[in-house]
Parts: C-alpha cells; structure tokens; sequence
C-alpha cells in the first residue's frame, strides 16, 4: 500500500508517496536526499537522527513518516538559518564541541530546542536535555560548555 | 604562530551544519542494498547451502558464498579466516552468504529464504578449558596456516607472548610478603555512534570501496588478498568517518560487498544495523582473565612479579596479537620491579572475534594492575600513595624488557592529579577519591606526505592518513603552515583515499600525529627551500637572507623588500611547481632487551613513553551498589600540546570512555550468544554520566615528537577503570574483581566483604 504524503521540510514544502512503515528518518534521507538525520541506532537510543516536528524534537528514526502529514520539520540543515541554530553551531566549532561529527546534529538539534525553550539553562539542565543524545568521542564536556556559551552570547 | 593554539578544526563547519557526507549517506546511480547471512549459532558443521529459492525472488541481483570467492585465507598476524564461512561456522555472527537486491527490505526476504542445513557441535566457550590439550580445536586446520614471522602459536592458542625479566624465584625468595589475585574482564565494545558501512563500485578491473575504515591502505592488502587482484586495482575511500576508536581497524566487509558489486556490475551499498554492529563487526576488546603473583619487602620495595594473561580472541585472530603484546607491556606498570616472569596466552574461542579497541588489551589490565597496587599496600599497611610514591619509575629506572626511562614523568603526573582532585580532603559518607596511574608509548612507523602549493597562493596537504574525529589529521595544516609561515586555514587536505595518499597505516596506535605530522612537516620544509631559492631570484638576494614571515618572503632587515608566497606561487606555475615530499622515518626503538622473550612482535620496548594519573572522586550507593561519578582530575605528560581544543578533546572522550568501561560497559554472554546487543541493554555514558573533567599536561617536549608531541589517541581510556575500582574499594571496603563493575558486581562485592 501506497499513501500519499505531504510535509514541510526547512520551509520547503515536499509530496511524497510512500509505505506506511517508512520513518520519518528514512524518507528524510532516502526520498528527499537529506542526509544531515544520522541513523546510529534506530531505536531511540542515540538521538543522531534528531530533528524538530513542529518546533519539537523528536528521533526521525522512531516516528512514521505518515504522522508527519501537514508538520514542519526541521533538521540540521534548516537549523543554520536560526540565531539560535547557528549561535550554538558558532560555538560548538570553536569550543571543539565536535570531533567524528556523526552524534553533531542530533545534539544542534536538540539544543536549539532547548534553548528556544529554556534560554538561560544551568548544567544541570543541559546536561539532562542532551541525555538521549549519546556522543563516543568528547566526554561531553565540551559540548555542554558551548551549549552555556551560546546561550551567553544569545542573552 | 600555530604550535599550541587553541584552533578549531578544519571539518568543523561542514560536519556543524550537517553538509558532512558520511559512507551511509551516499547514494550511487543503479545502487543495489546488500544484506547478509549470520550463522546464529556459536559452532556448526555447514553440510549444505541452498541459494536457489533466495536467486529466483524478483528484485534480487546476486547471492553468494564462500563457493563464489578465491579459496584464499586472510588476517593480518595469522591468515585463519576467509570472506565467507568454509566447512564450519565458528561464531554467531559469522557471515555464511551475502545477497544484492534492489531495496533492503528485498535483500533481507532473500536471506531469510537462504537454507542452510547445519550440524551444531559443542561450542569452546571457556578460555581456560581451550587451552586444555583434550578440548576440541576451533580451527582443526590451525598447523597449516599462513602467518607473520614470529608469532607463537599452538592449537587454540594463537599468540603466546613472555617477558622475562630478572630472576623471578631469586627475586620472590626477598620477598617478606607475597599478595596475589585474579581479575576478569568481559568483553566490551568500541561502539561508535556510526555503524559500519561499505559501497563498492567496479570500473573495468578496479574496484572503488568507500568504508568507514580505520586503516584504508591496511585494509586494501587484505581486499586485494581475497579477490586476487593487485591492490593498485583497488581504492579504498573514507568519507567522513564517525568515531571508530579501533572498531573499524582491520578489514572487515570491503570484500564482502566488492565481490557481490563485480557479479552484479553494479554498486552495492552495505549499512549496518546497531544490532549487526554490536554481533557482526568483530573488533570488540578482549575478555580477559589476569592473574598477578607480586612480592615485596615489608619496607614497600618490590621484589618480583609473576602474572598471566589470558585473553579471549573469539573465532579469529584479527589484529588480536596486538592487544596480547601491550597487554603484556602494561604488567610491569609505572613501577620499579627488577624481576618479572610473566605470559599471555590469546585463545580461540567460539565467539566474536575480537580486536584492538583503543588501547587494546590496556584498560583491563591496568585496571587489575592498579587494584593489585593498592592491594599490596594494604597488606604492607601502607598508604596507597606512598606505596607509589615510593616505586614509579625514576629516571634511569628500567621498563619490563630493560628500557631505560629519560626524566619519566610519572611522579609528576601523580602529585599534580592529586593537587587538582583535593585529595585528601574530608569527604561525606560514601564518598571516596580513587587513584591510578600507567603509561603508554608513541608508535614508530612509516607515514607519507605530500605538500603543494597552489597558483592563488593557498596550500594542499595530501595525505594517507585517516582521521577518525580524533583530529590528528585536522592537526596538519597548522604543522605545514608553521613552517610556510602561512595560516592553517589556507591549507586544504586530500587524505584517507589510498589513491591519493602515500601509505599510512590509518588511525591506530595514537600514530598519526607522531608519524604523519613528521611527514608533513618534512613536506613543508621542501616547499619552503623550493619558495626561498625561487624567492631569492626573484629579490635578488642570498637565500640566507630570506625569510617566512605572514605569507611573504622577505629580505632580514629590509621587510619591504618582500614578495608574497601567492605571487610566487602563481610564478612557479607557470615553469617550476612547489611540491614538497616527506616521510617521517620510523624512529629508533628505546635500547632494550628482549632476548628472552618468546612471540614478541611489534611492541618490546615503548618508543617515547608517556605517563598519566586519573584521580575519580565517586560515591558508591550502599544500598544498590550504583556508582557515581562526581568529578575527575587526569594529569598526562604528551610533550608538547599541538592544539589544545584536541589534546583536550581525547583526554575528555578518552576519560568518559574510559567511566564506561569501568562500570557498565560489558556483552552479557549465554551459550555463545551475546544478550545485550543494543544500545538500550549495552549502555553508553550519558551527558548526565559524564563527571566535570580537570586536566593537566605536565611535562615539556619529547625529544623526538613533532615539535616535542606525543602520543595522545588512546591513553586517557587506559586509567579510568583502575581508578573507579580503587575509589569502590576506598568507599565500600570491597574489592570488585571483575570488570564492568555493574551495581550487581559492586553489590555482591560488598556482601562477601561483610561490608554491609
């Protein structure tokens, strides 16, 4: 069975046509060659595949693309065009919040939502907002400090 | 100046902004998916394999078996292996038959019509009993394989190591006090946040292999191997590479989906799934068994040690004989023993094979050496830190195969962890710091590199090496550009594509920096003779007189007299070019003898050692046994900091790794099949986990390192256990004794020592 599908997706608007047991993530990446989304685990485990359903954020990899229907989505590439977004990306580059890369937008994601959310978040509150998003390569630490700092130069 | 700023990345922004295209995220014109086969089953007799109901679904390109390859063993110390299972399937994940179809989910529909009819035998599961002479063999045909020059191997054991040191018996008849114990560990993973992923494209006789590969030129020799062409025939490709940390050393599906690309002339595409990545890749780090024996005068001197190691391979060797080798290396610790006896035997078993996770066969070892350290104090009655004190090595002190150790730093990286963690300080119930200290090497080998300049005055580092995210090979443009007297960010680099690249044995063995950056570095002084002879023509000067400053040539004492590196390099354009060739020469070995040593291979000495100390402050809950991890403090000596925004970052992510190993990280195994084999069952450190870092490098150059660097990969991941489990024992009072220190572990420790 085939269903038709329609999204928007960094403001563009995309149709597609597609099984019902298609992900979000899979169709981001596979039907609209968008491929900032990473599968690490496909199970809700490591949040690399995190983008933001209606300003929420969300594992693409764990929600059907068909629930999708009429939402805004935005992923790691829309992500750019946000003060917040490129705040937090401006900071990650410098403070060297970012080494293989692979966990990066999950975790841009994911602090951009918390930022827009939570402005002025302690540690603590960052470091409980990127618990779903695991990183093998930093320690962290360096992640949660440029999430801080962008949210200084935001204030 | 470059050398010792803090300067972001170069991969920075394409990988920030979600431009960077890693192997999963490339699609190819005509690209099938492929999926394989596992056998499911720890040991079985293959009596036969039926492709024929797989062939005929539609959509399905190729299915193939070992009948489909060379008959052609490969593996990098012994060639026990081949693409696809021959005969007998050794381990649950072993890949009995691959297929091609035109989406995923059709290639997994042909596999699942793949029959194969097994005869199951009784797995080898125990390490101990694999070395028993009437236990049955893993490979039955272990006597007629291939291997490298050196390696001692018999039946189920296939890489026996000694150290021999001193007269041990001499050595235990000082001794008023001998303390033993066994420690185990299990199997742990190195789990990057990427799965593996191959495409494969042929054109003519060559193939194109884009892989998330640790080690491209390495991992094209086997290739090569198996499908019986030259290896200029093949080219290995690394896009962006996410995290690898020893898991995606060696080989591992390049050929697999290589050969199912040539039968299908079309490319084919592999991504792992999480589960596959946990069963199927291969490279965990070993389980281990270790057995310490030390003797010491009641004054805290030590006198002798004997010690085993017993490592669990799985059902191949791999890159195993590494792991076996630093284990070995790790015995003798940061310590002053004049007599050592000790082995390691590295066994087949029917589990997955396992592989040189950063740091192989180091953290568990360290982790019992340094629970074996305090546990000897206790017994003297001696204070943990004094008993160090009083043995880390000092300068002129000997290393286990008789190095002698130059100004070693490893008293310093003690006093100065301790100094960061407040050690000493009253802490609340519970609560407690816990200490370890060890040390690591730089590893000579052979690395190439190529430096150009280009006609806008911009410069090109081609190079073999591979950067995993460590940002080793993000580190080049700066060395290029403190010799050119240009910017980091002028410089562009082509690197991990064995096409392009001179050889490079990839990102393993923390090498990069030290090997490749020597390279480099050679490279860029070649351009810079080339730019000053070119330079002096073109002012009319002596090039003695010359000099790099800001991007120009300029004559000493005359700054106006100047011409720009771009203006010369868009001159050299035109007749001579500015090409630059370095290869950082493998580095002599530390004088040492390991004469009486059997099966030593690559490590009987370490090059440029490096000492650390971690110092954990934890709380252990009472009642449930869960540890937290509060704050940690990790003092290094690497020489000198290149970048310290990179230095940094490993010690960080090596550290918090490190936590992972130490508490939760271990496969769960049960009749030869792994239990936990997802990210939920199988848990990461989390940014809630992860302790607040203090770090300190102590120390000043090293004599041979790029601008006095050294290694610094893979030795923060070495200590943190160690630590975790000396700080359990100065909280609880029990000694936990097998590795991951799960709350259950911790808990039950506690209960045998009466604690609660």
């Amino acid at each position: 069975m085939i269903n038709p599908l329609s999204l928007s997706v960094n403001g563009v608007p995309y149709t597609a046509a597609i099984e019902p047991h298609r992900t979000l993530l899979s169709v981001l990446r596979e039907e609209f060659g968008i491929t900032g989304p990473k599968e690490g685990c496909d199970d809700s485990e490591c949040g690399a595949c995190m983008v933001l359903i209606d300003g929420e954020p969300t594992n693409a990899c764990c929600y059907l693309a068909l629930q999708a229907e009429d939402r805004e989505i935005t992923t790691i590439e829309g992500i750019s065009d946000s003060p917040v977004g490129s705040r937090i990306q401006a900071r990650m580059l410098e403070d060297g919040g970012i080494q293989c890369g692979f966990c990066t937008p999950g975790i841009v994601v994911m602090a951009t939502a918390l930022l827009s959310s939570n402005p002025n978040p302690n540690e603590e509150e960052i470091r409980n907002a990127l618990a779903g998003n695991l990183c093998r390569c930093t320690g962290y630490q360096k992640i949660v400090a440029a999430v801080s700092k962008a949210a200084g130069d935001l204030e | 100046m470059t050398i010792g700023d803090r300067v972001p990345r170069g991969d920075g922004p394409e990988k920030v902004t979600g431009q960077a295209k890693y192997t999963a995220d490339i699609t190819m014109t005509g690209m099938l998916h492929a999926r394989f086969l596992y056998a499911e089953r720890p040991r079985a007799r293959i009596i036969g394999i039926d492709t024929a109901a797989a062939k005929a679904l539609p959509g399905v390109f190729a299915v193939i078996t070992q009948d489909d390859m060379l008959d052609v063993r490969y593996g990098f110390f012994v060639k026990d292996r081949t693409v696809f299972a021959t005969d007998e399937v050794r381990f649950e994940a072993e890949v009995v038959a691959a297929v091609a179809a035109l989406t995923p989910e059709i290639a997994a529909e042909a596999v699942r019509l793949i029959e194969v009819d097994y005869e199951d035998l009784e797995p080898i599961l125990d390490v101990e009993d694999a070395l028993r002479d009437d236990v049955d063999l893993v490979h039955a045909g272990f006597a007629s394989y291939e291997q490298m020059a050196g390696v001692d191997r018999d039946r189920n054991d296939c890489a026996h190591m000694t150290s021999v040191k001193g007269d041990v018996d001499a050595g235990f008849a000082e001794a008023d006090v001998v303390v033993s114990a066994r420690y185990r560990s299990d199997m742990s993973h190195a789990a990057p946040i990427e799965p593996h992923a191959v495409i494969a494209e042929w054109q003519g006789e060559r193939v194109t292999i884009w892989s998330t590969s640790q080690v491209p030129f390495p991992a094209r020799s086997q290739v090569a191997r198996t499908l019986g062409i030259p290896e200029s025939n093949v080219r290995i490709i690394v896009p962006h590479l996410g995290g690898g940390f020893g898991g995606k050393c060696d080989v591992h599906f390049e050929t697999h989906i290589a050969a199912l690309a040539k039968v299908t002339r079309r490319p084919v595409k592999l991504v792992f799934t999480r589960r596959e990545e946990f069963l199927a890749t291969d490279k965990p780090r070993h389980a281990a068994i270790i057995d310490l024996e030390t003797g010491v005068r009641n004054d805290g001197t030590i006198t002798a040690r004997r010690a085993k190691i017993i490592l669990d391979g799985g059902a191949y060797s791999g890159d195993s004989h590494f792991a076996s080798e630093i284990s070995i290396m790790m015995l003798q610790g940061p310590y002053r023993i004049p007599n050592l006896s000790a082995e390691v035997h590295t066994v087949y078993t029917n589990r997955t094979p396992s592989g040189s996770v950063r740091a192989p066969g180091a953290p568990q070892t360290v982790w019992a050496v340094e629970q074996h350290t305090e546990e000897i104090a206790a017994q003297l009655g001696m204070d943990p830190i004094d008993f160090r004190r009083k043995n880390l090595v000092e300068d002129g002190d000997t290393g286990q195969t008789g190095q002698r150790f130059d100004n070693p730093n490893a008293a310093a990286c003690l006093e100065r962890a301790l100094e960061m963690a407040g050690y000493g300080q009253e802490l609340p119930e519970g609560e407690a710091f816990g200490v370890s200290c060890g040390w690591w090497f730089s590893l000579p080998v052979a690395s190439g590199a190529y430096v150009k300049l280009n006609a806008d005055g911009s410069g090109t580092i081609v190079t073999g090496a591979q950067e995993n995210g460590s940002g080793s090979v993000m580190g080049m443009p700066a060395l290029a550009a403190e010799e050119l007297g240009m910017a980091p960010e002028q410089f562009s680099i082509v690197y991990q594509d064995t096409s392009a690249g001179p050889f490079d044995l990839g990102s393993a063995g923390s090498q990069t920096t030290m090997n490749n950056g020597r390279a480099v570095i050679d490279a860029a002084r070649q351009v810079r003779d080339e730019l000053l002879q070119l330079a002096a023509h073109t002012l009319e000067a002596a090039v003695d007189d010359l000099e790099l400053v800001d991007g120009a040539v300029r004559v000493r004492g005359a700054p106006t007299v100047a011409v720009t590196i771009g203006e010369l390099a868009a001159q050299a354009h035109g007749g001579e070019l500015l090409l630059g060739k370095g290869s950082g020469q493998p580095l002599p070995m530390p004088e040492h003898d390991a004469s009486e040593c059997v099966g030593r291979l690559f490590y009987p000495a370490f090059a440029h050692p490096s000492f650390f100390c971690h110092v954990g402050r934890i709380r252990v809950d009472q009642d449930t046994g869960v540890v937290q991890v509060l704050d940690w403090s990790a003092a290094f000596d690497f020489g000198t900091i290149l970048n310290p925004i990179g230095a940094e970052g490993q010690v960080e992510g090596g550290t918090v790794q490190g936590i992972g190993f130490g508490l939760l990280e271990g496969s769960i195994y049960k009749d030869g099949h792994q239990q936990n084999a997802s990210l939920l069952e199988y848990k990461l450190q989390t940014a809630i986990d992860a302790p607040p870092i203090k770090i300190a490098f102590v120390g000043g150059p090293a004599p041979a390192g790029p601008h006095g660097a050294r290694a610094i990969g893979e030795p923060p991941v070495v200590g943190p256990p160690a630590a975790l489990a000396n700080g359990i024992a100065a909280a609880t009072g029990a000694r936990v004794r097998h590795l991951p220190m799960t709350p259950e572990r911790v808990w039950e420790s506690m209960q045998a020592t009466g604690v609660n």
